[in-house]
């Protein structure tokens, strides 16, 4: 479903700030496959999510949906395709709008916005059937301006916005890695949930090694712009969280230290 | 204050209310603060005064006159989004070049439109009402008409798209709306309701003049707030007509300071009641939280 060929990215191309982002990303990713990403920071995790939903051109190589060439296509040409969740609980969601403005933004993704009202008795009815799903009483907050939620609660409607349309590809960039424990088992619960539901092709970005492995299918590990290992099936079956950090350690043997990743021990 | 000189202040006050709705929907709803208002202003005014002494009809003037001043915007928004100039500096470069397209386009400082029909001439002598109240009763239809079609708009599919791209850019992008687009149409509207203000200004005022529109932003930003501090509301008609409103009160305000004659102001000191009144109307929603929370502290203890 989602296929990157020689996928390269480089930033302030001919300036001494040059950085080759992501240096040659070969990856197919089937239909309704969930791959989890992981690595170190500054590896080209966020890159190559960016690069795929078209935030971020690439400066060589290809991206397909299916059998479709996106490549020149700008983010909001994609949209129709791609749902996509943010790490930060503000930046998937207007604060300044209402919970039912913010969802009816959602509702109407990839298509052209209309001189007809943005909300209906219709409308709200969805939301706030998708909203009690989430057992936060958001259902009887619709008129509530975003602002004055939570980063849990913004973080749950965001993800609830996801897949509000049709899509067939979900996109999530670290989205628990701002919450507090029990939200962010809640909300990887309820994500879980929406896949099943809608069979989507997932990428989820994490930095918790944990995370990684309990999720989906397949594991794929970003070192400097380049996938280093690819896991799946019986083999990824296998592992756990200290035969990633081996298999990590074995890539960056290039004389760095380990310390300094802390992070990725991660719960 | 007289009658004939409320009846002035109330005029006024109403057309900047579309004024206070264009400068709404550029520092509220896009965040994209814009000073093309005080060359678009007059840029309204100048094409409709001179397409009218030249013959052509005061209807199409009007109109003509206020797609000009939407252009400016055009302007405005080009120069920001293609070249990525500071929004604020982008419209300063607009409305310094307005200052000499204006004067090329009246070929003089002002144009007087004293003996010629305006758009108010159809309507004088209707229903045997004295000219002074039917002026303020056409342009309060054409303030809160205006008001209306913005708030109508605002609702829409696509007026809460260009409200999504003022409060937070990248998730408008995932959602779909492209932003480019959004602000284009936004400072379009805006400038167009600032050029129509100004086209109106000079029909019931009867002149056009190179200069009318300076400071136009700081009346219409002290109008979007003494509106919005007096109805704290969601509902975007309530917004939009606070500011025909706010524009209205401030002008009262001012004629009021000027008019006192123990305060001993005079027509010159007006920047500086504009001033004074403007931070009066930033302090007081502020001073009546701390006020409220203070209330709500005592009957706890």
């Amino acid at each position: 479903m989602i296929c990157c060929k020689d996928l390269h990215v480089t930033f302030n191309r001919g300036l001494p700030t040059e950085k080759l982002a992501l240096r040659g990303i070969d990856l197919t990713i089937p239909m309704g496959e969930f791959v989890t990403v992981i690595g170190s920071n500054g590896a080209g995790k966020s890159t190559l999510l960016n690069t795929i939903a078209g935030d971020i051109n690439s400066t060589k190589g290809q991206i397909l949906f299916g059998d479709r060439d996106v490549t020149k296509l700008p983010a909001t040409g994609r949209t129709a395709d791609i749902a996509r969740v943010f790490q930060d609980p503000l930046a998937g969601t207007c604060g300044d709008l209402t919970v039912e403005e913010n969802m009816a933004l959602a509702y109407g993704r990839g298509q052209k916005g209309r001189l007809s009202s943005a909300l209906n008795s219709k409308m709200r009815n969805v939301f706030r059937e998708q909203l009690s799903r989430l057992n936060l009483g958001l259902e009887n907050r619709l008129e509530s301006e975003m602002g004055l939620l939570s980063g849990g609660q913004r973080q749950s409607v965001s993800l609830l916005m996801s897949a509000l349309q049709p899509s067939t590809i979900l996109l999530l960039d670290e989205h628990t890695a701002a919450l507090d424990p029990k939200t962010a088992a809640l909300i990887m619960d309820i994500t879980s949930q929406i896949i099943a539901e809608k069979q989507l092709t997932v990428m989820m970005v994490t930095h918790s090694m944990r995370q990684a492995l309990d999720h989906g299918s397949r594991t794929i590990m970003l070192h400097e712009g380049k996938i280093i290992f690819d896991l799946a099936g019986e083999k990824r079956a296998g592992y756990e969280v200290k035969d990633l950090l081996n298999l990590f350690a074995q890539a960056k043997s290039d004389g760095e230290e380990l310390d300094d990743d802390k992070l990725l021990l991660g719960a | 204050m007289s009658l004939f000189s409320f009846l002035g202040t109330l005029e006024i006050g109403l057309i900047y209310g579309l004024v206070a709705i264009g400068v709404y929907l550029t520092f509220r709803i896009l965040d994209f603060p814009d000073l093309t208002v005080d060359g678009s202003f007059t840029l309204g005014a100048a094409v409709t005064a001179t397409l009218i002494v030249m013959g052509v009809n005061v209807l199409l003037a009007t109109v003509i006159g206020t797609l000009a001043a939407a252009c400016a915007g055009l302007v405005t928004a080009w120069l920001n989004l293609r070249f990525d100039i500071l929004h604020l500096l982008a419209s300063i470069l607009t409305m310094t070049a307005l200052y000499t397209i204006n004067l090329r386009v009246m070929g003089k400082p002002n144009v007087a439109l004293i003996m010629e029909p305006t758009i108010l001439t159809p309507f004088e002598g209707i229903f045997g009402l004295p000219d002074m109240y039917m002026r303020v009763i056409f342009v309060a239809i054409c303030a809160v008409a205006g008001g209306l079609l913005v708030a109508w708009f605002l609702r829409t599919q696509y007026g809460l798209a260009m409200r999504a791209v003022g409060s937070n850019k990248r998730m408008a992008q995932a959602n779909g709306i492209v932003v480019k687009q959004k602000v284009y149409a936004g400072l379009a509207l805006s400038n167009g309701l600032v050029g129509l203000a100004g086209a109106l200004f000079a029909q019931t005022n009867g002149f056009a003049d190179s200069t009318m529109g300076i400071g136009t932003i700081v009346v219409g930003l002290a109008a979007v707030i003494i509106g919005q501090s007096l109805f704290a509301s969601r509902s975007m008609y309530v917004i939009v007509l606070s500011c025909i409103v706010g524009s209205v009160l401030y002008r009262l305000a001012v004629s009021l300071a000027l008019n006192a004659d123990f305060l001993g102001f005079s027509a010159s000191d007006l920047n500086l009641i504009t001033a004074v009144l403007v931070a009066l109307a930033l302090i007081f929603p502020k001073l009546r939280n701390e006020w409220k929370a203070k209330q709500a502290a005592r009957n706890e203890a």
